[in-house]
């Protein structure tokens, strides 16, 4: 008997057993348990036969001899008594088996293999159906003579154990390197009117060589699979047999180890295979649910549906978020206020140009919805700098279309993920508002972002999709009429960023403290583009970027002030003003962590720590502090000269490893991005600088350069160092190049500046 | 033998880590006032004696609404009987408290569960409260109670109520430092309450590489003597002796299969001839073979596993492995026993016979009359040596139906001396030569316990990343790695090296750093953070020697001034010296007492800063003409 089936019917008999008591259920498993794994050791898989790993991995942690995976699903209908009617419901069984044969060499593979947690039981019991979970788990350990030794049940450890819910826990005896260690997880699975998709992603690659990965599903004839290949993996070979059951299979051999970790996007660049697979349905509210017919085998399915499937779904947010009187009063709200915060600021809203008018409605909705002030959640509102938003595109594109601007949605694939032409997934896409007679984004990623900005995750994607919305004028509002609301036309390009917009700038005023230990800094910080999101978490408080907002829509009472004069909240202004205190505390923590970790020394006398601007408005992008302290580490003595570790001012530069310097993959880089330093050095009185000459250096090639800039002029010792990187993405071609500049700017953290004693 | 893995973990850290982690500052929610009752209550047949606890503490918000999180333990041998909470006067609070499994890093399985939910703190002002009824089921397990939380407490009071048919001493800790008072008064009947009271006591601090609570924070030890609750008479922890007798009828259960043992053990030791070498073989075999496991659960927690059952499973915890290796040895005639013991953690020894002072369990070889303590959890230390973690510890020695009290040998730091040679020439700006580097003790057992957690193929170029200090300019060739795998020998590397511009010339002169170690360089201590006494995994000594051949042309005009301190517990070393055509270079760093007392961080810091201060001073080398 084919172990799948086998382990329907054992499911089956088995669901008697939940209602008997805990022991006997505990034999049950043991037993089903048994017979699990005697069907899975009986496997007839030559891959997982071969024991003799092929001498250019002798020296690998680990060798994944064979990975299979084996997957079924059937479904039936039966006749159910729902309350007041009789119904058809669909109970599918999911069998799933993943097993793995891997050679173990060293202690981190023991480490790695010696323990199994999982989940043993799950079961779910409504008034409808009862929906159950169950793993089991086979585990044999090879000797390197061949002897072969089977784990017993005896071995695990229940972490939790409750008639609903088993997890358990596994340690794998007798383990050491050199061994054979061969393993499953298999889980059954039964639920019932489940028509959502299940995924499967098959990765063709790992950090360690795969000699055989397999997978073979059965699917029963009502299944439907959606499938895809990525990045040279494979083709799926999907047939139907005789009893029109849908038959995968795919395999590959003898994968190399992937190496390198650094700037690799895997969705774009490793090999992989995704499938969907849900139960096919085509009847009443089908279309509502997106599922597939019975039987359908989509393989490279057209992408245009899942766009097609996102410009319905946002005819639906559209309707019901916008259309209807009551939802689109919201978004005029935010045109009303916005057009009191223009009068406030001393001018016409109507006189605003439509990019005036779209900016000042976007800061509108991130003040009186974002940031806006609540006792009740104290905690969520000062900790708002610290939420993750997804763009927030529908918002933004519903209150700019409610003051009468021209915005569309553009919904691109993300730069990390995969092409816009091999969608397979909703997730796939992500929508940005932008409006259509100037191009300019509005996204909302975190409370600090400006209008205009690019986000990074859609920077240069093409083959975009464009959707703007007409007022419907219908009587009666049909769900088909509904999700036809939307015209999907060609988007625009995403443009790059060039590596100037993305910059870290810091102007270091150095001088030596009077012992001659320690530098004394005065530095200004200028940060631009995509650095800011993360410096701004870190270091801007709640209180600052709603006093900063504010101020610029010239509101006359602070938030305290506000709070003061409500008869209602007074009473909690102590409170406010106590947890903005506590919040300032924290800010000056984490302002003395950023400089520690940007220079990497030790750092004491930090001081008059401003934040001059934040860089929350289009007007003033950029995000920049200031700080004075004692910068240790940089100055050696030597007899009556001092000599000045110059070089160490970048910190730790990001330094490319061993492993990672022969490289075949094109490389996929954050965004373009420039690292400044602007240094003036005080020569201190009694000294003269030698050696600044040496100081200047240049490498430069067409993906970045690292240049130094040292002149001396009277008492001071000026240096610019940069260091560029001019492109986001990099061909593999071009690692090389990339190395030369990433290298040198390690070179010159040995750079040094004698100050000679007069 | 519930064996926390605190020590272990340690060795993970580096000698010394800065983390002088900053405690949140609790001070906007506090424990406005907390009681806790113990009493001791006529049990049932399985568990005749038995503690009923019920507490109520009483959240406090000073300056703005939040939520704090509570936190309660319980396991095979303590129960949460019931659990009450108030949110401001209010028991609709929509609260549901989790129950689940803990999962504690580095304990496989233990029966520790926890109780937790958020509690909210409506406004400026408010209270919540929150109530336990717990049971401890067994009086052998009651041991301790802990007088601090995670807030600062206000007002407690903790009592204690004894009827007469328990017999019990309570020990106290760090009372007097929190000025806490205890008052015995006769309760109802025939009991005996003792009550605790204290005000403004802080939270318990958590500061990283700090002594185990037990040596700091308020608490008292409560010694179950005996009870006798109806007719039948129960004995617990009277003395030493009786915990022994207790372990010792655990050990006795165990049933050894000696024939499986002594096979193997006689494979192991084949061709060996003295005594000596076979212990040696047999522990490291155990070292290689054994994986440490972690077994908490119930009776698990103390008794150990059968030997045959870890030889066969290849893992095991502290017990299991003590005992696989006392049998070992005794299967080839070896004078072997099994050791209780408490690491360095805990504040306590065996004057006070209780389940909280040992937490760790060892084996001892008689040889000549004097016991060679062999810890098999200690996966690359030398037969012979000793952890810091039971250096010094009361240990109990099984001897029959008697015990011997002794105590583990303190080794020196000579012990653990890391030293690193290197003989160098000047090739215009760079520094030419061969490296040998050399590990003993626990250096050698941290750097092989770092170096075994790298994969294999990617060993080499992460001992070459640790050996160059990350920095590319300092590049290394011909690498040898001697000897990882005898744990009864130093460990040795060598290399060649090609320091690039190493020597920075400015004109005539040359100036150099000869050091990019630094040993011990700029480890202050935060004295403005640090309350708790700083301890250091184990005793260092840092050897850097290097000799660099001059050539003719050049002369050294200018060598910073030596340093030498000497500290009770630690001691530094570093200068300078020349001799026609060289230049010799030694710093020697000794940490020979692990603790660091808050009243030494002041000369700690000093001494520190003037190991600092002469690292960065750089010799100048000129040129003759």
């Amino acid at each position: 008997m084919r172990l799948i089936g086998y382990l329907r019917i054992l499911f089956l008999s088995m669901l008697p057993a939940a209602l008997l008591a805990q022991n006997k259920d505990a034999e049950n498993y043991r037993k089903a348990s048994e017979e699990v794994r005697k069907q899975v050791w009986a496997w007839d898989k030559p891959q997982f036969k071969v024991k003799d790993i092929p001498a250019q991995y002798a020296n690998a942690s680990k060798v994944i001899i064979a990975r299979h995976t084996e997957l079924s699903a059937e479904s039936k209908s039966k006749f159910a008594f729902y309350v007041i009617t009789f119904a058809i419901k669909k109970e599918q069984t999911i069998s799933e088996v993943s097993r793995e044969m891997v050679k173990l060499n060293d202690k981190t593979a023991i480490d790695e293999y010696s323990e199994i947690s999982f989940t043993q039981l799950i079961n779910k019991s409504g008034f409808f159906a009862k929906d159950k979970l169950t793993t089991y788990v086979g585990v044999k350990v090879i000797k390197p003579n061949g002897t072969v030794k089977e784990i017993n049940a005896d071995d695990i450890v229940l972490t939790k154990d409750e008639t609903r819910e088993k997890r358990a826990k596994l340690a794998i005896p007798d383990l050491q390197p050199g061994d054979i260690l061969d393993y499953f997880v298999a889980t059954e699975q039964t639920v019932t009117n489940d028509f959502s998709t299940s995924t499967y992603d098959i990765a063709l690659f790992d950090d360690a060589p795969v000699l055989s990965r397999s997978f073979h599903g059965q699917l029963g004839k009502k299944y439907s699979i959606e499938y895809r290949s990525y990045n040279k993996a494979p083709e799926l070979k999907v047939e139907k047999n005789d009893s029109k059951d849908i038959i995968i299979d795919v395999e590959k051999k003898n994968m190399a180890p992937f190496e390198t970790s650094l700037w690799v996007h895997p969705a774009r660049q490793l090999p992989f295979i995704r499938m969907h697979i849900a139960l096919g349905y085509k009847g009443m509210g089908s279309r509502f649910m997106g599922t597939k017919k019975p039987g359908e085998v989509l393989p490279n399915n057209d992408p245009d549906e899942y766009i097609e499937a996102r410009a319905n779904k946002l005819s639906e947010n559209y309707f019901y978020g916008y259309w209807m009187k009551e939802a689109k009063k919201e978004y005029e709200e935010i045109e009303k206020e916005a057009k009191k915060k223009a009068k406030q600021m001393g001018t016409t809203f109507k006189d605003l140009s439509d990019v005036e008018k779209a900016a000042l409605l976007y800061y509108t909705l991130r003040f009186s919805k974002l940031i806006n002030f609540e006792i009740d959640a104290l905690s969520k509102t000062i900790g708002v700098g610290d939420n993750y938003y997804n763009g927030l595109a529908f918002p933004v594109f519903a209150t700019l279309k409610a003051a009468g601007l021209d915005p569309a949605i553009l919904v691109s694939a993300y730069r990390s993920g995969v092409k816009i032409t091999e969608l397979m997934d909703q997730s796939d896409l992500m929508t940005t508002t932008y409006l259509t007679n100037g191009g300019q984004f509005f996204a909302i990623q975190s409370v600090f972002d400006t209008p205009f900005s690019i986000p990074e995750e859609i920077e240069g994607m093409t083959g975009n999709k464009s959707f703007t919305f007409d007022n419907p004028k219908l009587m009666i509002a049909s769900t088909k009429k509904i999700e036809k609301l939307t015209n999907i036309e060609a988007g625009p390009n995403v443009p790059v960023t060039e590596a100037g917009s993305n910059a870290h700038i810091e102007n270091l005023k150095l001088s030596i403290t009077a012992d001659k230990s320690k530098m004394e800094v005065k530095r200004r910080t200028v940060v631009k583009g995509h650095f800011k999101a993360d410096l701004q978490r870190k270091l801007i408080t709640y209180e600052d970027l709603y006093e900063s907002e504010r101020n610029s829509f010239k509101e006359e009472k602070s938030l305290i002030e506000d709070l003061q004069d409500g008869r209602k909240s007074k009473k909690y202004v102590d409170e406010v003003v106590n947890a903005f205190a506590e919040a300032r505390k924290k800010q000056k923590e984490a302002s003395l962590k950023e400089i520690k970790d940007e220079f990497d020394q030790e750092i004491s006398d930090f001081s008059n720590y401003k934040t001059e601007n934040m860089g929350i408005r289009h007007t003033a992008p950029d995000l920049v502090y200031s700080s004075t302290f004692n910068m240790a580490g940089l100055i050696r003595k030597a007899g009556n000269n001092l000599i000045v570790e110059i070089g160490k001012i970048q910190g730790t530069p990001i330094k490319v490893k061993q492993e990672q310097r022969n490289r075949d993959i094109d490389v996929y880089m954050p965004y373009a991005r420039s690292i400044e330093y602007n240094i003036e050095l005080q020569v201190p009185d009694g000294y003269t600088a030698e050696g600044v000459e040496a100081l200047n250096k240049k490498v430069a090639n067409e993906t970045g350069f690292f240049t130094v800039d040292a002149v001396s002029s009277g008492k001071t010792v000026s240096l610019k160092v940069k260091k560029h990187y001019l492109h986001g993405f990099e061909p593999a071609g071009n690692w090389s190049k990339l190395l030369e500049f990433i290298d040198a700017a390690n070179e010159w953290l040995n750079a040094k500046l004698l100050l000679r004693k007069s | 033998m519930k064996f926390p893995l605190i020590s272990l973990l340690a060795f993970s850290l580096p000698l010394f880590s800065a983390g002088q982690t900053e405690k949140e500052d609790s001070k906007n929610i506090v424990l406005s006032n907390v009681s806790r009752t113990f009493r001791f209550v006529k049990g049932n047949k399985e568990h005749p004696v038995q503690v009923n606890e019920e507490s109520r503490r009483t959240y406090y918000c000073n300056s703005y609404r939040s939520d704090v999180q509570v936190v309660e333990f319980y396991n095979d041998n303590e129960t949460i009987d019931d659990l009450g909470i108030t949110v401001n006067g209010s028991k609709k609070h929509g609260i549901t408290p989790k129950y689940e499994y803990y999962s504690s890093s580095g304990i496989f399985y233990s029966d520790a569960h926890v109780c937790y939910f958020n509690l909210p703190l409506a406004k400026q002002g408010s209270s919540s409260e929150v109530t336990f009824r717990k049971t401890y089921l067994d009086p052998r397990y009651f041991s301790t109670i802990y007088f601090s939380d995670q807030q600062p407490i206000q007002q407690q009071e903790i009592s204690i109520v004894v009827p007469s048919w328990m017999s019990l001493d309570i020990k106290e800790f760090n009372l007097s430092k929190y000025k806490i008072t205890k008052n015995v008064s006769d309760g109802k009947g025939d009991e005996k309450v003792y009550t605790f009271t204290m005000n403004n006591l802080p939270a318990m601090p958590d500061e990283s590489q700090s002594p185990g609570f037990s040596y700091y924070a308020p608490h008292i030890m409560v010694l179950c003597r005996q009870a006798q609750p109806a007719d039948e008479k129960y004995t617990y922890f009277t003395s030493v002796k009786e915990q022994y007798k207790w372990y010792k009828g655990l050990v006795d259960q165990v049933g050894n299969d000696v024939n499986v043992i002594r096979e193997k053990t006689e494979e192991i030791t084949k061709g060996l001839g003295s005594d000596e070498a076979k212990v040696k073989a047999v522990f490291q075999w155990v070292q290689d073979n054994i994986r440490y496991i972690a077994f908490e659960n119930g009776i698990a927690g103390f008794k150990p596993e059968k030997g045959q059952v870890v030889l066969s499973k290849k893992y095991g915890d502290c017990k299991g492995m003590a005992n696989l290796l006392t049998e070992m040895l005794k299967s080839i005639k070896l004078d072997a026993r099994r050791c209780w013991i408490g690491t360095k953690h805990i504040a306590y020894d065996y004057s006070t016979p209780s389940l909280a002072v040992d937490n760790h369990m060892i084996c001892a070889w008689m040889y000549k009359g004097k016991p060679v303590f062999l810890d098999g959890t200690e996966k690359y230390i030398g037969y012979g040596e000793v952890a810091e973690r039971i250096q010094g510890r009361p240990v109990l020695i099984e001897n029959g139906n008697d015990y011997i009290l002794a105590k583990v040998p303190e080794a020196t730091h000579l012990q653990n001396t890391a030293t690193e040679t290197r003989k160098l020439t000047i090739d215009g700006n760079d520094l030419k030569g061969h490296v040998t580097q050399t590990w003993k003790g626990e250096s050698k057992e941290w750097f092989l316990s770092e170096l075994n957690d790298v994969k294999k193929n990617k060993q080499e170029d992460a001992l070459k990343d640790f050996l160059s200090g990350g920095k590319p300019n300092f590049q290394i060739s011909n690498l040898k790695v001697g000897n990882i795998s005898d744990y009864n020998a130093d460990l040795n590397v060598e290399y060649d090296v090609n320091w690039k511009d190493a020597l920075s010339v400015f004109g005539k002169e040359t100036y150099a750093d000869v050091d990019n170690r630094h040993n011990w360089e700029n480890t202050k201590i935060d004295t403005a953070k640090r309350k708790l006494a700083l301890w250091f995994p184990f005793k260092a000594d840092k050897i850097f020697d290097t000799e660099i051949n001059l050539p003719a042309d050049r002369t050294v005009t200018t060598l910073p001034q030596k340093v030498t301190i000497k500290q009770k517990g630690y001691g530094y070393t570093a200068g300078y010296s020349s001799v026609p055509g060289k230049l010799l270079y030694r710093t020697e760093v000794i940490i020979d007492q692990t603790e660091v007392k808050p009243e030494d961080f002041s000369q700690w810091n000093r001494d520190n800063e003037s190991l600092t201060k002469f690292y960065n001073e750089q010799i100048v080398i000129t040129h003759k003409n």
